[in-house]
């Protein structure tokens, strides 16, 4: 029969189970060699025991000191980082809420983004083409405007020369028939002076 | 050992309530063990009470992140083996707790020749080796609180002590023999 060593070992600790037991025994009541090992290990054991255990040279600082005493605050984070069904309800509602806004916010928003693009193209485009025309027309305007107002300027100035020329022509005139005046005057004065001396 | 775990439980939840004192008295009951686990890993009772300390405040800072309060016990010892290593890793990274200086005086009681035989045994191990039989032997952790508190199987948890008292059991078993 082969010596069931690591049964005998376990049994030496105490560890063997309680259903193996009897067993091991009647083994060991028939085997001489199994028994003085059982025997060595015990005295091996024993001879460990033998060093004993040595008093601590001073208490170990308790923990009542304020110093090593955590907060309000930290127990209650440390309550519940420590507490699974706490930190897990936790996860779920996060998860969730994650799920949530992925769900109904994030298409939409793809879909917002998308409408905002092409929306902010047409509008610019829009813009552009409105802010185009205004110019254009204002351009126009402002050039219509310029030439009215550069028509009404030489109109009145046309005008002024007109009347300029008309006042100088009117002197003229004036002044010319002022002359024949004096010449037929000074005419009838010589003819008159011619005459009054043949007959004298 | 039902009944301790039901106290700590139930001084676990005054503290997770806000009771500091509740906290006080878990340290009370169970600084001298993680003092002694720390100093036969490391071998130096400077290290050790550093090492506690820092231990308790981190296990008093993440008590809310302790799961199962019945299991107060592995897992304080985990804060405290990663205190541990963590430690061990800053210091010398490449050789861990091989090179850590064996400070263990012999027991008032025993003969000399035992308590130095076993030092010496134990200085013979691996970290891994080491850290395993002080949490069986010397802590009397179940295989399943040793797998927890190592990060590791319990397969890899019964290979390193089993490898470790084949050694040890060359080496100790004659001396106590004598000794007795």
């Amino acid at each position: 029969m082969p010596h069931p060593v690591e049964a005998l070992r376990d049994y030496a600790f105490g560890e063997l189970s309680a259903d193996r037991q009897p067993e091991l025994e009647q083994h060991l009541g028939v085997c001489g060699e199994c028994a003085l090992e059982l025997d060595r290990l015990r005295l091996t054991t024993a001879a460990l025991r033998t060093l004993p255990d040595r008093e601590l040279p001073q208490r170990i600082a308790f923990v009542s000191d304020k110093v090593f005493e955590p907060s309000a605050v930290s127990r209650f984070f440390g309550g519940f980082w420590n507490s699974a069904a706490r930190l897990g309800f936790a996860s779920a509602c996060v998860l969730g809420a994650a799920l949530i806004v992925s769900a109904y916010h994030r298409p939409v928003e793809v879909r917002t983004v998308v409408q905002r693009g092409n929306a902010q193209t047409g509008n610019a485009q829009t813009a552009n083409a409105d802010v185009s025309k205004e110019i254009n027309d204002a351009v126009t305007r402002a050039v219509a405007q310029v030439r009215v107002e550069d028509a009404r300027e030489i109109e009145a100035v046309g005008h002024k020369y007109e009347q300029e020329y008309q006042e100088r022509m009117a002197t003229v005139a004036e002044n010319f028939a002022l002359l024949q005046k004096r010449v037929g005057t000074s005419l009838i004065a010589s003819y008159d002076l011619r005459g009054n001396g043949d007959g004298q | 050992m039902i009944f301790r775990a039901v106290e700590d439980a139930d001084l676990i939840s005054r503290v997770r309530r806000g009771d500091v004192e509740a906290f006080n008295l878990l340290v009370s009951r169970w600084e001298k063990r993680v003092f002694n686990y720390l100093l036969r890993l490391t071998g130096r009772p400077e290290d050790a009470m550093d090492l506690s300390q820092e231990a308790f405040l981190k296990a008093y800072q993440n008590i809310r992140k302790l799961d199962d309060p019945a299991r107060f016990g592995p897992w304080l010892y985990r804060i405290a083996h990663n205190e541990a290593h963590s430690l061990f890793r800053k210091r010398r990274p490449e050789t861990a707790l091989e090179d850590a200086p064996a400070e263990r005086n012999p027991a008032p009681g025993f003969s000399i020749d035992l308590s130095l035989a076993v030092t010496a045994a134990l200085d013979r191990l691996t970290p891994e080796q080491r850290e395993a039989v002080v949490l069986k032997v010397y802590e009397g952790f179940k295989f399943d609180e040793m797998a927890e508190v190592l990060g590791c199987p319990v397969s890899t948890v019964k290979s390193r002590l089993y490898t470790a008292l084949d050694l040890l059991k060359a080496d100790l078993a004659p001396v106590s023999t004598r000794g007795n």
